[in-house]
């Protein structure tokens, strides 16, 4: 896990290697490679022969080198950090300890019945956005790759990645303001129409702090990551394959059922993870608009019975606790760093399954005539370092 | 913080009324009433260095009037309170030596008391009761004076009262046209000193039917709950039949209702005069330790016309003992300003706070005293 991540950035570099071919940037990328051994046996081999008589090059080497363990040093310390700080909370006993007896952690036998139900809530939470928002930002990233006019898509794609550097609180007080009151009408009509429907049952919200609220302004905040991974991968799509089914007498939604869908799958499923990742993690929008409570509920209509996150209640409860209160609250945070760990895991795990197909979908893929947009935004930078590893293994395969 | 002479008293007295007038020169209303018994106090001018400080935010605004107030006296004095922390991060922070006070909605516990003595000595740590506010019911029913019977306001938090023509609500407002809406509860959803308040006055008062636990975290599943005092009066505004409850000082155009006051006929609304007789009877000396001057407040024993019955208290901690002697001057000579009568006349013209009783302020020189 950690060793990946520290390879990160020379996929990255390889990625555009791949695809422009220029000597001066495999050069590059082999020096910033050099732990992973020689990627491509021509002209790697005598370029760094020459590159490390300079001092220069070895000061570069140094810095990048240095900083691609500082990921590994960081990371680590965050974990020992989350679980040095939690273990006294986890450990204790939450029945006579006076200290976890009172303010936010009041009431609980012990840690995991604290922690349960907002591991519940925060899957949930991030569920609900990753359904309304996954959808329909694969279909942006759709019209943009292959219906928009190449103006259009241009403008459209610009103001997708603006969306994500909308500030969260920034959301948070729209979602307040906005969404809250626009979604009652529907709150309403789904509660009397549909209330046979767990999900949709209990006392309808009056005020407009619900789940769905909380949940449509997380869609919102994930679009952008998910359709801009998706809007790359679909460019990627070989012309032969789409032309070859259109010449067969495909319609165009035929061609991209048939041709772009299954090739961009892996790369859809892990963008649409990464989007979850960030939902998960979303704190001040959940805490500002959904009204809490430390339960099991699927309800996402109610005032008074929605499950809290663990991002959000850390945010709402972390001044007033105190001792081992404070420490059960870091304890919650160790709970999501596993969580949004195993997600990564797993977006990872599907690359890495699926990647043979696309590997030999690579190798039909002419050497030029696809061209590959810049990636305009950091997020997309290292959303293509993910995604593109199996377009990256295809190519030194 | 002898008082050398009369004419030093006299003439730092008035450049105090005139840092008091320059700051409340932007706030039109004035709340305080001038209080015949005043405990009178002098800022030296010639102290100097920087008090660090941080925790409750409800005491923010009331800190930064102080500030203003003393440093304009003792101009080489910066002091520094840090309102991000909460009261929760205010204790942990001053506990691991950062702070030279906390600010803090409820007095140390025991625990902590104890773990204090590792920065304070074996004196431990003094809690000072120095921001008096009230907690104010605020709701939205527009053409309803509301009144509350202590029983009434119970259930409706308890959610057992759902609807504004329920009888135990028109019981308590003979005459008022009450709608047939149902009432939404819009509680605090981040721990806080308010809801500490609040929860401990009705389970106290009406402990058979409040039955959830009293403390910072809103107790009772259901209700509607908002981040910050200012979340929640904004949904009750924004809201249609919604009710909740907030520090009266950040309550801005919100209504807030008459509560009944004790066992009594008498529903009283808030004003700081109000909330300052009433604390005075409710505050029973729970001292942890030799001169603090922690209170538990008793609300069963508020009533009367005059009193409203629940009020908002918040307190400043420091040691009894300090390990630099100057510092330990310094923070002596700021909390016995916010002690004063001109101090507390400060905060509750620039915060909005009510005076913290006389026969209370007057033990803050003999607590003073032990700091060392």
């Amino acid at each position: 896990m950690f060793g990946n991540d520290s390879q990160r950035p020379a996929k990255e570099n390889s990625v555009s290697t791949n695809e422009t071919v220029s000597p001066s940037a495999a050069a590059l990328s082999a020096a910033g490679d050099s732990a992973t051994g020689p990627r491509s046996p021509k002209g790697a081999g005598p370029a760094r022969v020459k590159i490390k008589s300079r001092p220069a090059d070895r000061i570069f080497f140094g810095l990048s080198f240095g900083s691609a363990s500082l990921i590994v040093v960081i990371l680590a310390a965050v974990a020992i950090f989350l679980i040095i700080k939690a273990a006294p909370a986890i450990t204790a006993n939450w029945k006579s300890d006076a200290s976890l007896a009172e303010g936010p952690t009041a009431g609980y036998a012990d840690f995991w019945s604290y922690v349960l139900p907002l591991v519940w809530g925060t899957l949930w939470a991030s569920a609900i956005a990753l359904l309304i928002g996954a959808p329909i930002a694969i279909g942006i990233a759709l019209f943009i790759s292959h219906y928009a006019p190449r103006r259009v898509a241009g403008v459209l794609g610009y103001l997708v990645d603006l969306l994500a550097a909308v500030p969260s609180i920034v959301f948070g007080l729209w979602g307040i303001i906005v969404i809250r009151p626009l979604l009652l009408p529907l709150s309403d009509w789904l509660n009397q129409n549909l209330g046979w429907i767990p999900i949709f049952g209990g006392q309808v919200s009056t005020v407009g702090s619900t789940v769905l609220a909380g949940s449509v302004v997380l869609a919102v905040m994930i679009l952008p990551i998910i359709s801009s991974i998706s809007r790359e991968i679909f460019l990627q799509t070989p012309r032969l394959n789409e032309e070859a089914a259109l010449a067969l007498g495909a319609t165009k939604w035929e061609m991209i059922r048939l041709a772009v869908l299954p090739y961009a799958r892996s790369g859809v499923v892990s963008a649409t993870l990464l989007g979850l990742g960030r939902a998960l993690g979303e704190t001040m929008a959940i805490a500002l608009i959904i009204s809490p409570s430390i339960i099991f509920s699927l309800r996402i209509l109610t005032e008074g019975e929605n499950s809290q996150t663990i991002a959000a209640n850390i945010a709402l409860n972390f001044q007033i606790a105190d001792g081992l209160q404070r420490q059960a609250l870091i304890g919650t945070g160790l709970m999501l760093f596993v969580i949004s760990l195993g997600v990564n895991l797993i977006a990872r795990f599907i690359v890495v399954r699926t990647g043979p197909t696309a590997t030999r979908k690579g190798k039909r893929r002419p050497p030029e005539g696809v061209t590959i947009p810049a990636a305009s935004t950091a997020v997309e930078a290292t959303a293509l370092g993910k995604a593109g590893n199996s377009h990256t293994e295809g190519a030194r395969a | 913080m002898k008082f050398k002479n009369v004419a030093a008293v006299g003439a730092i007295a008035l450049v105090s009324a005139i840092a008091l007038s320059a700051c409340s020169a932007a706030t039109p209303e004035s709340t305080a009433a001038p209080t015949p018994t005043a405990a009178a106090f002098t800022i030296d001018p010639t102290l100097a260095g920087t008090i660090t400080a941080g925790g409750s935010s409800a005491q923010a605004n009331a800190e930064a009037a102080w500030t203003a107030a003393f440093t304009a006296v003792a101009s080489g004095v910066t002091v520094n309170y840090d309102k991000s922390q909460g009261s929760g991060g205010g204790v942990t922070n001053w506990l691991a030596g950062s702070y030279d006070f906390a600010g803090s909605d409820s007095p140390l516990n025991q625990d902590n008391q104890t773990k204090s003595q590792a920065i304070c000595g074996a004196g431990g740590a003094l809690n000072f009761p120095v921001y008096l506010s009230g907690v104010a019911v605020i709701y939205n029913l527009p053409g309803v004076d509301l009144k509350l019977s202590s029983a009434t306001l119970a259930k409706i938090f308890m959610l057992q009262v759902t609807t504004w023509d329920d009888p135990a609500i028109a019981a308590d407002n003979k005459g008022a046209t009450l709608p047939s809406t149902p009432i939404t509860v819009v509680t605090r959803s981040d721990g806080s000193g308010t809801t500490a308040n609040f929860t401990n006055y009705l389970s106290q008062v009406q402990p058979a039917i409040f039955t959830g636990t009293p403390g910072s975290a809103w107790p009772i599943a259901g209700t509607s709950g908002q981040q910050g005092g200012s979340g929640v009066v904004n949904t009750v505004t924004a809201g249609a039949g919604t009710i909740g409850y907030a520090d009266h000082s950040s309550i801005g155009t919100a209504t807030a209702a008459a509560i009944q006051s004790g066992t009594g006929t008498d529903f009283v609304s808030y004003s700081p005069d109000a909330a300052t007789v009433a604390f005075e009877a409710a505050a029973v000396p729970a001292p942890l330790t030799d001169g603090d001057l922690s209170k538990k407040i008793d609300y069963t024993k508020i009533s009367g016309a005059d009193s409203y019955p629940i009020p908002l208290l918040s307190y400043a901690i420091a040691c009894s003992t300090f390990a630099d002697p100057a510092q330990a001057a310094l923070v002596k000579s700021y909390i016995g300003f916010i002690g004063s009568d001109i101090g507390q006349k400060v905060a509750a013209k620039n915060a909005g706070s009510a005076p913290v009783p006389a026969s209370i302020l007057a033990d803050f020189t003999a607590s003073l005293d032990l700091i060392k």
